[in-house]
């Protein structure tokens, strides 16, 4: 594996939490690689530390120790802003709960992500009905997330998550909250986008959806207990 | 940011509604002390209900970026991880409170052009210029001024608040 096939590369990171006086250890010598254009599904049970690893690989917490080599970029000790711009140009967030704004349309949902950038409406516009097609809910753009069903909303939060092709989509338990159905067309959305564009995907999980990755990551105890 | 601003607020029908109503009692009642004050038609009185009102403009603001940044924490977490920085959710936030007190000022405008219309169609054989005008643009539009003037608090406030948003809320479940 070249250097330049690595999309994630985590070095002996560490991280730990003080709760209720207790500290506790959430990943403990962690040592990962990730190719580009990988599927990796990161699954064990709860409180295992497989969240904490999302959320340092994202740069939405910090590691106490190690390095994070995000595509040739240590974003270990990067600076909230230069955090910020990563996550815009090359991440998307699919999260369990969904976390659409209630309040705007599908495609305005999936436009939010392009809103702090320079390109015109139109443009932004173009895209997220690009995005839409991509997950099938053209038909649903107009529509409010109560007013569609919770696979609905989780392919419109894809569709968020894809509109500035990422290089990376991070998903936190994306089909904890879905019917079996739903999952299926969910994850099977999310390998899709993996081998269309190319997109490397890194799904966090405590259930067995090892059949659509191509490697699987058993945590425990804030370890990798095995790679498969 | 600030179309898309304003359409966050215009879609929160209920705080918009409410503090729209508020900003426009706020902006009427002090314009309209200003012009007595101005006038001398109530002495000192007239300048104390000024201040009350300015102060209370000052608290409404504080008060609306608090609700603002605190009941939508999860939104603004769910925007900084896609990528929203600290000075992007600032601009939606700042925004929404300035379209609002524009709002009413124009509402406040509007309701003094209505009732200038209803007194001259009404008394239309001894018409007094005096009598149509309740309170004069010029108190409206620097109490609307120094209204905007007092949010830089709120927005400061607003910065704070929005620095401490950890966009880590957003990977949390509901109820966790």
């Amino acid at each position: 594996m070249s250097e330049k096939d690595i999309m994630i590369d985590a070095i002996d990171v560490n991280k730990e939490y003080r709760r209720a006086g207790a500290i506790i250890r959430a990943l403990a010598d962690v040592n990962l690689k990730i190719r580009s254009g990988e599927f990796v599904i990161i699954q064990g049970p709860t409180g295992c530390g497989k969240s904490t690893l999302l959320n340092v690989l994202s740069g939405l917490d910090l590691p106490d120790s190690g390095r994070i080599i995000f595509d040739g970029e240590n974003i270990a000790r990067a600076t909230e802003d230069r955090l910020s711009r990563l996550r815009r140009q090359k991440i998307g967030f699919v999260f369990q709960d969904f976390n659409l704004v209630n309040t705007l349309t599908a495609i305005e949902n999936v436009e939010s992500v392009l809103w702090p950038t320079v390109l015109r409406q139109k443009e932004i516009e173009n895209r997220a009905i690009a995005a839409l097609r991509d997950v099938d809910l053209l038909d649903r753009k107009d529509h409010f997330p109560v007013q569609m069903s919770g696979g609905e909303q989780q392919r419109c939060a894809i569709a968020r998550a894809i509109i500035h092709r990422p290089r990376v989509i991070l998903a936190d338990e994306p089909s904890g909250n879905l019917d079996p159905q739903s999952e299926k067309e969910v994850m099977g959305l999310l390998k899709k986008i993996n081998k269309e564009m190319e997109t490397t995907i890194l799904v966090v999980t405590h259930r067995d959806l090892s059949s659509y990755g191509d490697k699987t990551i058993n945590m425990d105890n804030g370890k990798i207990t095995k790679i498969k | 940011m600030w179309r898309k601003a304003i359409l966050l607020s215009l879609r929160e029908k209920r705080v918009f509604v409410v503090f729209t109503l508020i900003y426009t009692t706020l902006i009427f009642l002090t314009s309209f002390f200003i012009d007595l004050g101005i006038d001398g038609n109530f002495g000192e009185m007239a300048w104390n209900f000024v201040l009350i009102f300015f102060g209370t403009s000052l608290f409404l603001s504080m008060l609306y970026a608090w609700i603002l940044v605190s009941r939508k924490r999860r939104i603004w977490a769910t925007f900084k991880c896609i990528g929203y920085t600290n000075k992007n959710i600032l601009s939606l936030v700042s925004g929404m409170i300035f379209f609002t007190t524009l709002v009413g000022f124009f509402i406040v405008i509007e309701v003094l052009f209505h009732y200038a219309a209803i007194i001259a169609y009404v008394n239309q054989t001894d018409l007094n210029i005096a009598l149509l005008i309740l309170v004069d643009l010029v108190p409206v539009v620097v109490t609307s001024g120094i209204f905007i003037g007092v949010q830089i608090v709120a927005f400061i406030l607003a910065y704070r608040k929005v620095l401490k948003v950890r966009p880590i809320i957003a990977l949390k479940k509901v109820g966790e």
